[in-house]
């Protein structure tokens, strides 16, 4: 019984203190540009907020009703991209997808000159071996595309 | 083969030997034992099903119906004899009321057609809040298509259909049709088809049971039930995937249209027109799943010798088993408290999401399923999005329900 759970490496602390203690998590008074993703198979929703500088985005909020894998992954996502501007915002949101697609062990496509690395983001690689939760940890970015796709750059 | 199959039905439940019976179970899952507790969405096979399909394909196969050689005629006669079986099995009237299909969707779309081409604008369908997407969408289409209502009969908090409000809707007499699961598969709970079928047939309507879920765990008897149509599907009854059957009454088979048209179906055929079959073959158009009919015998056989009455009474104990070890585990709440409950569990944590839970079961050897179990309304009516659900089957040991148990509290304490 005091024996930890067996996680398999997919819940590493950082996912599962993110989920818990979102640091990101709210609603912005005056968002300029929102976006949503919902997955129908399990009724998890999330909504990302972008207040922007010019190209930069300078604050991110998420209102996220999820597991603890989607919670965790629009928490750091939004934590990511804070400060990036959108071409690089979506650099990151392609190699996030890119590491979760597994090609023969190894991530489908490496990181193409320029884009910013991954950092924290790289807690959610375990994921390649869980193909069903693949979507939890993608449906923030989803969200985060919807809301950039009406921004000129 | 083991004591209890040598012996016949037996009260005494030997599940080691049963346990043997099923390969699949010595498999181990990440490392661990395999503790499968998913047997509601579809169960695993025993030897005897798995031999005696490959015994099929290996030594008397051919297609049916239509060869004059001594092979299809020995297939005719095993995929037939399943139909004897199957009508013992529900203690129908007769053979031709069994018709194969799939599964029980297929089952139920096959009713929805063609019994729905019987129905008027105006007329009602009545289904419960309950049902499953496989009892619910091939009406909402008939709906749609006919011109018919759709009326949705409320469930109680605890998870019971509502006998009053169902009297209500039944009221106006347009209702043509009250089509329920005789088990639910989220909640567990076991509706009282006997008092339905009489408040239905009071009322002037058919009465259609979706019995997927409790054929497996429960003697039935379509007669005792009043019923008139009565569906199943073979893979959650220990048998293969790909076929499933529709019981109806004689009289409502032969007013209904043929649902599908081809091979097997027709009595004569020109370029202008065709005739149809006798029934059960105006429904079963094309080349059926012959190996898979003849694999859900194997598998009737199979239940049969183990006996219905003591695959009822391990399951209704370790069920209550279950519950009191889950009434231990912190932030957990199991959803629903029907009056009659078979052997499925749904509940959710906590502060934990049920596909968090599915996962870590999973690497710790435990399958279970999550999500909203194919029921999105019923999820609705529940104020949830998705719950995680344990659903026991004749090979499904105490020991495993500690681990489900065990590894939950570990679960909880990893989030918390
Ligand atoms: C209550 C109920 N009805 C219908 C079905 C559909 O069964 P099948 O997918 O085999 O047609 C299921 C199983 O998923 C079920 O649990």
């Amino acid at each position: 019984m005091t024996m930890p759970v067996d996680s398999g490496a997919l819940y590493d602390r950082l996912i599962v203190e993110r989920a818990r203690k979102p640091l990101f998590a709210g609603r912005l008074e005056n968002p300029e540009k929102i976006g949503e993703g919902k997955n129908p198979l399990c009724g998890d929703k999330t909504r990302v907020e972008l207040q922007l500088d010019q190209d930069h985005i300078s604050l991110v909020r998420h209102h996220t009703r999820g597991c603890a894998i989607c919670l965790a992954a629009a928490d750091l996502m939004a934590e990511r991209i804070t400060g990036l501007n959108i071409a690089q915002a979506e650099g990151v949101g392609r190699q996030f997808s890119a590491m979760l697609v597994e090609k023969d062990g190894q991530p489908a496509t490496s990181a193409t000159a320029g884009t910013p690395a991954l950092e924290q983001l790289e807690a959610f690689a375990p994921l390649r071996a869980h193909r069903a939760r693949i979507r939890c940890a993608e449906l923030p970015w989803v969200a985060l595309k919807e809301a950039l796709s009406h921004v000129d750059v | 083969m083991s004591a209890i199959l040598e012996k016949g039905p037996v009260h005494q439940f030997d599940s080691a030997a049963i346990r043997q019976q099923f390969p699949i179970l010595a498999q181990k899952v990440h490392d661990r034992p395999l503790v499968f507790l998913d047997s509601a969405a579809s169960a695993q096979k025993p030897n005897a099903v798995i031999d005696c399909m490959a015994d099929t394909m290996r030594t008397q196969y051919a297609n049916i119906h239509r060869g004059l050689h001594w092979m299809s005629e020995r297939t005719t006669e095993a995929y037939e004899g399943v139909r004897d079986q199957v009508a013992a099995f529900l203690n129908a009237p007769s053979r031709e009321e069994i018709v194969f299909t799939r599964n029980s969707t297929e089952a139920i779309n096959l009713v929805a057609y063609s019994f729905g081409a019987l129905l008027k604008p105006g007329q009602a369908v009545v289904i419960s809040e309950m049902e499953h997407h496989a009892n619910l969408v091939p009406w909402q289409m008939l709906r749609d298509r006919a011109g018919i209502e759709l009326r949705i009969a409320p469930i109680t908090d605890e998870g019971d259909l509502d006998l009053d409000a169902l009297q209500d809707i039944l009221s106006d007499g347009q209702v043509a049709l009250v089509a329920i699961t005789h088990m639910s598969n989220v909640l567990g709970s076991v509706t009282p088809a006997r008092q339905i079928a009489d408040m239905a047939h009071a009322a002037g309507a058919q009465v259609l049971f979706d019995g997927s879920q409790f054929v497996v765990h429960r003697k039935t008897d379509v007669q005792a039930l009043g019923a008139d149509f009565y569906t199943f599907t073979g893979h959650k009854l220990y048998g293969p995937t790909g076929i499933g059957i529709l019981w109806a009454r004689k009289a409502l088979l032969d007013a209904m249209p043929p649902f599908m048209g081809g091979g097997d179906m027709i009595s004569t055929v020109t370029f202008e027109r065709s005739t149809w079959a006798h029934v059960p073959h105006k429904f079963e158009a094309g080349t059926p799943a012959i190996i898979e009919a003849i694999g859900l015998g194997a598998a009737i056989s199979w239940v049969e010798k183990v006996g219905m009455e003591a695959i009822t009474a391990h399951e209704a104990a370790l069920t209550s088993y279950a519950l009191t070890r889950l009434a231990d585990v912190p932030g957990l709440n199991v959803i629903g408290a029907p009056k009659d409950r078979g052997g499925v569990i749904s509940f959710t944590m906590d502060d934990v999401h049920p596909h968090d839970i599915a996962t870590l079961l999973d690497r710790n050897g435990v399958a279970v399923r999550a999500g909203h179990h194919c029921a999105e309304p019923l999820m609705r009516r529940l104020g949830l999005t998705a719950t995680a659900r344990a659903s026991f089957g004749i090979y499904t040991v105490q020991e495993e329900i500690d681990v489900l148990a065990d590894t939950l509290v570990r679960i909880r304490n990893f989030f918390v």
